[in-house]
């Protein structure tokens, strides 16, 4: 195998190749998924492939194929250089790649229990306990559904630096979502974990705590009130604070994004852009979380990157080619879903820095607000830098106290005005929005988290206007 | 190939029953792409992609087992039945699962595939960009254009272990520019696209100039105040608003509780003056196709009339659960999809004033152009941004929103609706007018 890639990579240089790159995959997984009762439908699934990438006179081009083979990989060479040299041609801002010294590197993976030893039986049994936990919670929980996945394989990745890695990574994760009624109102919750970790994360799970507890929130929402429509002060969870600083933030600070004149931080390097309360770091290094890895997809090893500290912005996340563009050192950002895809500029665990404040502070300290809980789903268009967040709860704050319950609440602003009335931040962090996030088509590995956070002024939509909070 | 394709499909069948599975249905595609990237107004990437593979559904006393691989070959193929029934054998029972759909006279849908699309070289697609980039540029020489082209051609299999066996071919093209305009930390920005499964229904020329036209116009963006205000939803909001509504009536999520629509099926849930066909045999249409993902007939058919919802979408399995026929509602994505359930083209009936005329009649609201106006599936509810959008005073767009965000039901945006424009977007097989709807929460920072 690695004189077969190391000879594409060879022939690629002689035929006119700047840069090229090949990744190799192989993986195998399994989905488990239990509804009302019933695990009715379980999943096989086999992947395998490669991936490979040439710079030629400034243009990439890019061809994988799912069979690897040394005639396949030869036609991928000659596809990719073709596509390559189609684009070459009408290139005004040519493409680059930041010279690295090679890697040599074998990567385990790091579990404790491989999924593939538990008996298919077992996996199945485990996850239909969790799902009976949330089903038998009340008689108003009308639907409930259980998600298991684990993926566990090999990943090559081999470049023209002579970079030659080898990674065995594993994958698990499991979801339950519990939907409850009360006459015509329906209301859901769900959790989740996830990480580059073994069956563990699922054998270390309290059922009753995690699967129950989803549907006490379910239970909680039905008689929750739409959300207020109007300007508040708000305190927002870990969990909506990872949202909005992944959502928010993050893309903004993704360099692709930067060099393409596609986000609001570009020519701020070095400047005070927010509240200087607020340090924000973007880090793969942390053992577990679903973000982490130790190589991005093109062989740079993941570092800590602190991106904005103490409110000045000091860096942004970068690949080979936006480390090149913008004059940068690489710290291996760069990942691919699958070997279909390039790999592209993407977050890994992003999260916002402990600070010194209390929850009980914060909410002691807001005269009408609202604290938002479980962050769900967010979005920004980064070249205006404006943002929308969606958040499971809210709570009315008068004078220090808490009040109504809300549901369903979105929040939107621009982001680096909104990071700018940050006024409080406090002194825990969790991590807890273990997800995928969307990126051009391609879906990534992420987590994000941070502490509670006071935030002046934000605007959130909900059904009735009540002008400041309660 | 389109019979090798079959043949493989059916040879995994076939090694599933002898596996013992009780039905089982095989699918295998075997698809090309191309796709041109611009970033920064620059041609920066050019990728072709082929992709082959297969999958195996299998039910053991009605349990569901998939298996899918990334080969095609006889011994994949069975390969991945044998694992397919390994899994559905492991799967509880499912005493609500009936049968696969039978076999059935389907007819055709002209202009699917298109042999010069497929033919078409890098090149075209490159050059088209680099045109866009020009284009945006005559509109404004400070424009940042991102974009690219895509181009997918292939063909599909379906067999079944009830004598389904069924190919396809396809082709589909779009371009798609984002343009932005930063002017002395004012930025404007803008998307706009066209699709087409034939190279004759694309027109690369003019969608960078729009994005561009209206980037200009997004600048000077500003809050509003909050308040209950009539919109009006441009045609690519109301088929975000309208088409998320008609996914929340797939029959799983209905049958399973986990739908707003739930127990309303044949009540009206909108204004009379909605109207929505779907068209599944539009010539060359986006997502025309003779039969749907089980190989089951696809018809046209009325979903919501005059406002009343008139049918939840089936795939087999929901819909023998539930006594009836199958509507032709099944879907797959690929090969590494299982089948859900979704529309084909989507045709709201157009009213009888124009969008100027609907805007000339509100005295102070929001046009919103692009919104992610998708009620939640499970709870019917919305909040979220008008991502972009203007204000209307006196009859007139005026100021570009900035901040601006929506909060309702889909309840109150259907029961809402007092008009709906008579001209129209229309992409192949679909109708897209604007809608008004009389009040609406709006929450922004004025």
């Amino acid at each position: 195998m690695r004189e077969m890639i190391e000879g594409i990579l060879a022939e690629a240089c002689r035929r006119g190749a700047s840069f090229a790159d090949i990744r190799v995959t192989e993986a195998e997984g399994t989905s488990i998924a239990v509804e009302d009762g019933q695990a009715d439908k379980i999943h096989s699934s086999r992947t395998s492939g490669a991936g490979l990438r040439v710079l030629v006179n400034g243009a990439w081009g890019f061809a994988p194929t799912n069979l690897v083979t040394r005639d396949e990989l030869r036609r991928c060479l000659d596809d990719a250089l073709a596509m390559a040299r189609a684009a070459s041609g009408h290139v005004t801002d040519p493409g680059m790649v930041a010279q690295i010294q090679p890697v040599e590197a074998t990567v385990a993976a790091q579990m404790r229990i491989d999924p593939r030893g538990v008996p298919l039986a077992d996996r199945v049994q485990r996850i239909f306990e969790i799902e009976r936990v949330a089903r038998e919670r009340d008689e108003r929980i009308v639907n409930t559904t259980a998600g298991y996945r684990d993926a566990a394989g090999t990943l090559i990745i081999a470049n023209t630096f002579g970079t030659w890695i080898e990674q065995e990574a594993v994958r698990c994760s499991v979801r339950v979502m519990a939907t409850a009624q009360s006459g015509e109102v329906r209301q859901f919750a769900t959790e989740s974990e996830a990480g580059p970790r073994g069956y563990e994360i699922i054998d270390e799970i309290d059922a009753e705590a995690w699967a129950g507890g989803t549907a006490d929130r379910a239970l909680a929402l039905l008689d929750a009130a739409p959300a207020p429509a109007g300007k508040f002060d708000v305190i927002i969870d870990p969990r909506v604070c990872g949202l909005l600083v992944h959502e928010a933030f993050g893309h903004n600070a993704e360099a692709d994004a930067v060099w393409a004149g596609d986000s609001i931080l570009a020519g701020h390097e070095g400047e005070k852009v927010c509240s200087e309360l607020v340090t924000i770091v973007d880090d793969p290094s942390i053992e577990g979380l679903n973000g982490s890895f130790c190589y991005d997809h093109e062989g740079v090893p993941g570092r800590r990157q602190e991106i904005i500290q103490a409110g000045v912005l000091r860096g942004y996340l970068h690949s080979l080619e936006t480390a090149a563009r913008l004059s940068a050192e690489p710290n291996g950002r760069a990942r691919a879903q699958s070997h279909q895809d390039e790999p592209i500029v993407r977050m890994s665990n992003t999260f916002i820095e402990a600070g010194e404040s209390t929850l009980e502070q914060m909410i002691a300290d807001t005269e009408r607000g609202l604290l938002l809980k479980g962050g769900y789903w967010g979005y920004v268009f980064t070249a205006r830098g404006q943002f929308t967040c969606n958040v499971e709860n809210a709570w009315a704050i008068e004078d220090g106290k808490l009040g109504q319950h809300y549901r369903n609440a979105s929040f939107a602003g621009l982001t680096m005005e909104m990071l700018s009335r940050v006024d409080a931040v406090g002194n825990e962090i969790s991590f807890d929005l273990g997800g995928m996030c969307g990126k051009n088509g391609q879906s990534m590995h992420v987590d994000a988290g941070g502490p509670y956070l006071r935030i002046r002024d934000v605007v959130v939509g909900g059904q009735q206007a009540v002008g400041r909070a309660g | 190939m389109m019979s090798e394709l079959v043949d493989l499909a059916q040879a995994a069948v076939d090694a599933a029953r002898v596996a013992g599975a009780d039905w089982c249905d095989a699918f295998c595609s075997d698809v090309t792409e191309v796709s041109v990237e611009v970033e920064n107004s620059s041609i920066n990437y050019c990728a072709t992609i082929r992709d082959q593979g297969l999958s195996v559904r299998a039910y053991t006393r009605g349990g569901q087992g998939f298996a899918s691989v990334q080969t095609l070959s006889l011994q994949s193929a069975r390969e991945c039945a044998q694992r397919a029934v390994a899994m559905s054998r492991a799967a509880h029972p499912d005493p609500d699962f009936v049968r696969l759909p039978e076999r059935d006279e389907i007819g055709e849908v002209p202009g699917l595939f298109d042999e010069e699309l497929a033919g078409l070289g890098a090149d075209a697609w490159v050059r088209w960009c680099a045109r866009g980039i020009e284009e945006a540029r005559a509109v404004a020489d400070d424009a940042i254009v991102q974009g690219g082209a895509g181009a997918g051609w292939g063909e599909s299999a379906l067999a079944s272990s009830t004598g389904i066996a069924v190919t396809r071919r396809g082709s589909s093209a779009s371009l798609y520019f984002f343009v932005i305009i930063n002017r002395d930390g004012d930025v404007g920005s803008y998307y706009e696209h066209d699709q087409a499964r034939r190279l004759a229904d694309l027109e690369p020329e003019g969608i960078a100039t729009k994005a561009a036209q209206q980037a200009l116009r997004q600048l000077g963006s500003r809050p509003i105040r909050t308040a209950r205000l009539p919109i009006i939803l441009g045609p690519l909001a109301t088929m975000s608003l309208v088409g998320s509504v008609i996914g929340a009536a797939n029959a799983e999520s209905v049958q399973r509780n986990r739908s707003y629509l739930a127990g309303r099926e044949g009540e009206r849930i909108a204004s009379e003056l909605l109207t929505v066909r779907e068209e599944p045999h539009v010539p060359a249409g986006m997502r025309s196709s003779p039969v749907d993902g089980e190989g089951v007939p696809t018809m046209p058919r009325t979903l919501i009339d005059a406002g009343v919802l008139t049918t939840y979408l089936h795939n087999s399995y929901t819909a023998f659960k539930a006594g009836l026929a199958p509507t032709g509602h099944a879907s797959r994505s690929g090969y590494e999809s299982t089948v859900g359930i979704s529309a084909s083209n989507l045709q709201i009936q157009p009213g009888e004033r124009t969008e100027a005329e609907l805007i000339a009649q509100v005295d102070e609201g929001l046009y919103i152009a692009h919104a992610g106006l998708s009620p939640n599936p499970v709870t019917g509810e919305v909040s979220t941004t008008a991502d972009f959008g203007y204000r209307i005073e006196r009859g007139e767009l005026t100021t570009p929103l900035s901040t601006t965000l929506i909060g309702s039901t889909a309840d109150e945006l259907l029961g809402g609706i007092d008009a709906i424009s008579s001209d129209y977007r229309e992409e192949p097989g679909f109708i897209m007018p604007s809608l008004r709807i009389v009040s609406v929460q709006v929450a922004s920072e004025g």
